[in-house]
């Protein structure tokens, strides 16, 4: 961002401070216009809303393992889609005291805020295909609520392209950043941590058995607690390499040397020197994860219940995960290039095994914690014991609950 | 030391110069003529006093006590006199300290054996006038404190005195809570073994201090009381991942009055009887809310369910000093309620809330030898305590188990160079070994001094 | 405040008006009459300050007195100062014609730490030691525990005066 950007941005903001006084268009209203406008798009059909659905907990209406979009919204894309729900305690990318890689938007943490997140989709061939802020302006200027940016970010904010896509996705991130729709906290389990419902016998044990360093470990990346009364959102923010499976849905992977390794590249390229970071993503909220439709940066699993199984039998039986070689051994974790296939993490709960012996979970533990992740579902309605991202709670703005 | 020495010769010097003043003037100058022939003979009296003192000091045995020379210690001071002790007293300012470092052996695992410069202190205390005064005490532990080492530097206590009478005041500010025997004397020349033992580190939490108001005093029939209200530890703190919870559950959520959580207030109280020299019997309790309120401190829905949740931790204790012997015997206990519900988020977490952790000990200490200034203590101590002892029941068993009770043996030596500075040994025999919280036999070495 | 803490606070009530007749300290002339209550005489002596000695740090010059009963001598009065933990202790210490200590008060006691040593329990410990006595903490006398910096400079200045006494008072006509 260039300083005279920064500069003009700023007046922007003190502008729409004043605007949103009088109830006007506010720069989180027309966020949202945004968010669910497909003429933004190049193919007229593709707005943020697509991949990211309220109705999904702002995540894929489908099962593909990745989206297709372009001009004929027939491009595919590269990896799975991510919820954008419970983004605000996250922190721009860097590294801890103890080298751990941590915070960052996106699944390489190529982004360091929302301004920055919503950049890619917006341009990229893959998906609105805007290519260029120019392109994206035009569209923009052209907008049914193209009088209310003016109004709100200057009339001539349409003539600097760089600076209308700027507040256009400044606009974004200030609706994701304040609409409760983000950030509900309304599931089963926040009803059950603020002690207005009880969870059920099997969820309980989902629960323990998630939190058990000699379990599931789950709780170990992806914590079910958070120290003074904040609610939880299951994840620390932290990079982990799991050795997913490489999936033959995406098509860039029928290119045998193509290897999407995270944080080491392709798609971010500032740590590329790092190769014991190869393979690493972040880890995302388990909020609503049982509304997936896929699974993994790489969308290769497609069901919930097989998303455990392969995290308690990755080690103790690889065969049902991986390829075999020309010789029969089993290729354990082959979407990492061969070489690089030390960065997996194999040390933790629940990796630690070998092959033949007991898996941290049994079937029925499995169950157990499937049944507790269905309650970190949006939308809980205590009367029908059911949960609906699509349920929770709109019209309440401007709760920043964290 | 070298301004308040300087500062205390002048005062000597006005003393003298005041000395007449004080006596009977007609009595003075009838005595004058006898007082300069005793200054004569006092005279030649010091000068063979000082040949005493320079003579060889006795090494391998010690003279019957009423041949030695007069001692001149660093006790000693020049006395001002009774007219210049106001003088003496008023805007003082004095720094004292104490050291200590530990080199850690485990007998089973030497490559975790340990070498620790496990504190250093400087304590001031300034004097505004008679009555008023404040006490400050600074701390570095682990020799070094950053963003990246281990060490931490804290402020140990801060509060102002003020003394109402010679016999009871008031203070306020970041105190020692006067719980147990070792918390507020805990420099390393004060206790037996390399490090402090566990009862008073693991149920009372080390050096464990608040912030607020206090009252003290003692009586003449022998009782010292002390009350306070002050700040609360915060459970809302606890860390169920952690296991700094199981290691001294009160140590995990102590506040240290850094940027306190002080909606929850405790009070504490201590009586102790000490009216038959040697003796000290008595005990002390800590009580209040811990749960500050901590399900208001964010927007949106409650989401912790112990703001009502309280601390009870008692104490009583005996110490029979006479002679070589020192015997102590201490026993605490401490709950904490509504932890059921706290916990039942917790299922499966390693260290969840106890409702209940108790420990004690019983010591036995011999001076077995002494000379000059030096003696070596040789000491037994047992200990036994439990940092859960009792979790609040849950659902469907999925409860945790009360911890085991650890019991510690440990033997050691104090060596007193000088009743100030200090060399220890000691060997520690664990019942189990607890490699989470680093519990398991070993030796330990360790240096301390006080000045 | 809610009633489970009116009995705790009510007890620290009652604990301070209970001592709310606070201790006072003695003035020099009163420990002096309190010690030696028919004595005729108070004759200071050897406070004279050899001024060639001020300059040393650790110097040491009590003010003494030779207590009178008519031609009688009736003891002997001192009045010293030890550091307790980093402040000074004022005391005074009371022999009789033999040499026996009769009386220890603390005249002014300036930091709290410690301050037990005030108690009458303590310094009864001292009644009718005399230089022939250890006169050494963890000996004949006993420990204040957690006061034990100000109970061990105490006992060094109690026992440094008896040897005083013994070496340079005892022998005077």
């Amino acid at each position: 961002m260039t300083k005279t950007t920064a500069t003009r941005l700023a007046a922007f903001v003190l502008a729409a401070a004043s605007a949103t006084a009088l109830a006007a268009p506010t720069p989180a209203s027309l966020g949202e216009a945004i968010f669910r406008d497909t003429s933004l798009s190049s193919s007229g059909r593709m707005a943020c809303s697509t991949c990211h659905d309220p109705a999904r907990a702002h995540a894929q209406d489908n099962d593909l393992s990745v989206q297709l979009g372009g001009a004929d919204m027939a491009t595919p894309g590269f990896r799975a889609v991510p919820s954008l729900r419970y983004m605000n305690p996250n922190m721009p990318f860097f590294f801890a005291n103890d080298g751990t890689p941590t915070g960052g938007f996106t699944r390489d943490g190529g982004a360091n805020d929302l301004i920055a997140q919503a950049h890619t989709p917006i341009l990229a061939a893959h998906e609105m295909d805007n290519i260029d802020a120019a392109g994206f302006a035009a569209r923009l200027g052209a907008a049914a609520y193209a009088d209310d940016f003016r109004a709100l970010f200057g009339a001539d904010v349409f003539a600097n392209p760089d600076l209308a896509l700027l507040v256009a996705e400044y606009a974004l991130s200030e609706y994701q950043r304040t609409d409760a729709e983000f950030h509900p906290f309304d599931s089963k389990f926040d009803l059950f941590l603020q002690r207005k419902i009880m969870l059920s016998p099997q969820e309980l044990r989902g629960l323990a058995l998630f939190n058990r360093k000699d379990k599931g470990n789950c709780a170990a990346c992806h914590p079910s607690t958070s120290v003074g009364g904040q609610p939880p959102v299951f994840t620390d923010y932290t990079y982990d390499n799991l050795g997913v499976p490489r999936n033959p849905q995406i098509p860039a992977n029928a290119d045998a040397d193509y290897f999407d390794m995270g944080l080491c590249g392709p798609f971010r390229m500032d740590l590329a020197a790092r190769t014991d970071l190869c393979g690493q993503f972040k880890v995302p909220t388990l909020r609503n994860v049982a509304t997936r439709h896929v699974f993994f940066h790489n969308g290769y699993f497609h069901d919930l219940k097989t998303a455990i199984e392969f995290y308690v039998q990755r080690d103790t039986n690889p065969s049902r995960w991986y390829p075999f070689d020309a010789d029969g051994r089993v290729r354990k974790f082959d979407d990492i290039p061969s070489l690089l296939a030390r960065n997996v993490n194999t040390s933790e709960a629940p990796y630690d095994r070998k092959p033949g012996q007991a898996p941290a979970l049994s079937d029925a533990e499995i169950d157990d914690v499937v049944a507790f992740l269905k309650t970190l579902t949006d939308g809980y309605d205590p009367i029908t014991d059911s949960a609906d991202p699509a349920r929770s709670a709109r019209g309440v703005k401007s709760v920043d609950k964290l | 030391m070298q301004h308040r020495m300087l500062a205390l010769a002048i005062a000597t010097c006005c003393a003298a110069l005041a000395l007449p003043a004080r006596a009977d003037e007609a009595a003075l100058k009838a005595e004058v003529d006898a007082l300069r022939a005793e200054v004569a003979a006092l005279k030649a009296e010091v000068q063979q006093i000082h040949a005493a003192q320079s003579a060889p000091a006795p090494v391998a045995q010690a003279k019957p006590v009423s041949q030695q020379p007069i001692a001149v210690t660093d006790a000693a001071a020049p006395n001002p006199g009774r007219s210049m002790s106001d003088a003496a007293t008023a805007n003082t300012t004095s720094l004292w300290g104490y050291g200590q470092i530990d080199y850690n052996h485990p007998t089973a695992r030497a490559a975790d054996a340990r070498a620790d410069l496990t504190r250093a202190v400087i304590g001031f205390d300034h004097g505004f006038n008679d009555t008023t005064r404040v006490y400050g005490e600074l701390e570095w532990e682990h020799a070094i404190a950053s963003a990246s080492d281990a060490g931490e530097s804290e402020v140990e206590q801060l509060f102002i005195e003020h003394a109402l009478a010679p016999n009871y005041g008031v203070r306020a500010g970041l105190m020692l809570v006067p719980i147990g025997l070792l918390n507020e004397h805990h420099e390393p020349t004060q206790f037996y073994g390399v490090e402090r033992n566990f009862v008073e580190q693991a149920i009372i939490p080390s050096t464990w201090r608040e912030g607020g108001v206090a009252g003290y005093g003692n009586t003449d029939s022998g009782f010292q009381w002390d009350i306070g209200l002050v700040t609360s530890p915060n459970l809302g703190k606890w860390d169920p991942t952690s296991p700094d919870g199981r290691e001294s559950p009160l140590g995990a959520i102590h506040q240290e009055m850094q940027l306190a959580k002080a909606h929850d207030l405790s009070l504490w109280a201590r009586l102790n009887w000490l009216g038959v020299p040697g003796l000290n019997v008595g005990g002390a309790m800590f009580a209040g809310k811990i749960g500050q309120d901590t399900s208001k401190q964010f927007e949106g829905d409650a989401n912790f369910p112990a703001d009502n949740s309280r601390l009870l931790l008692g104490e009583a204790h005996v110490r029979w000093q006479s002679g070589p012997w020192d015997f102590t015997a201490l026993y605490t206990r401490g709950t904490i309620s509504d932890t059921q519900d706290l916990n039942l988020g917790f299922l499966g977490q390693p260290t969840p809330v106890p409702k209940a952790f108790w420990g004690g000990y019983a010591q036995a200490a011999w001076k077995a030898l002494a000379w000059n200034q030096s003696s070596v203590v040789l000491f037994l101590r047992y200990e036994a305590f439990n940092t859960g002892a009792a979790y609040a029941t849950q659902p469907q068993g999925l409860g945790t188990p009360p911890l085991p009770t650890q019991r510690v043996l440990t033997a050691g030596i104090n060596y007193y160079l000088n009743p100030n500075v200090v060399f220890k040994f000691d060997y520690q025999d664990f019942r189990y070994d607890d490699p989470v919280l680093d519990y398991g036999n070993r030796f330990d070495l360790g240096i301390g001094f006080q000045f | 405040m809610q009633a489970r803490w009116l009995l705790p606070v009510g007890i620290g009530a009652t604990v301070v008006v209970q001592v709310a007749h606070a201790a006072q300290y003695m003035s020099v002339e009163q420990a002096q009459r309190a010690a030696f209550a028919s004595a005729t005489r108070f004759e200071p002596i050897a406070a004279t300050i050899d001024a060639a000695a001020l300059g040393v740090a650790d110097s040491w010059k009590p003010l003494i007195w030779r207590v009178w009963n008519g031609n009688a001598t009736a003891g002997w009065f001192f009045e010293d100062a030890v550091i307790g933990k980093s402040e000074l202790i004022t005391y005074s210490l009371a022999l009789d014609a033999s040499g026996k200590v009769t009386k220890l008060e603390i005249l002014d006691y300036r930091e709290s730490h410690g301050g037990e040593v005030r108690l009458a329990a303590w310094r009864n410990q001292f009644r009718d030691k005399t230089s022939a006595d250890p006169v050494a903490l963890d000996r004949d006398i006993r420990n204040i525990s957690g006061a034990t910096l100000s109970c061990r400079h105490l006992t060094q200045g109690v026992h440094r005066l008896l040897q005083l006494y013994s070496h340079v008072l005892a022998a005077k006509p």
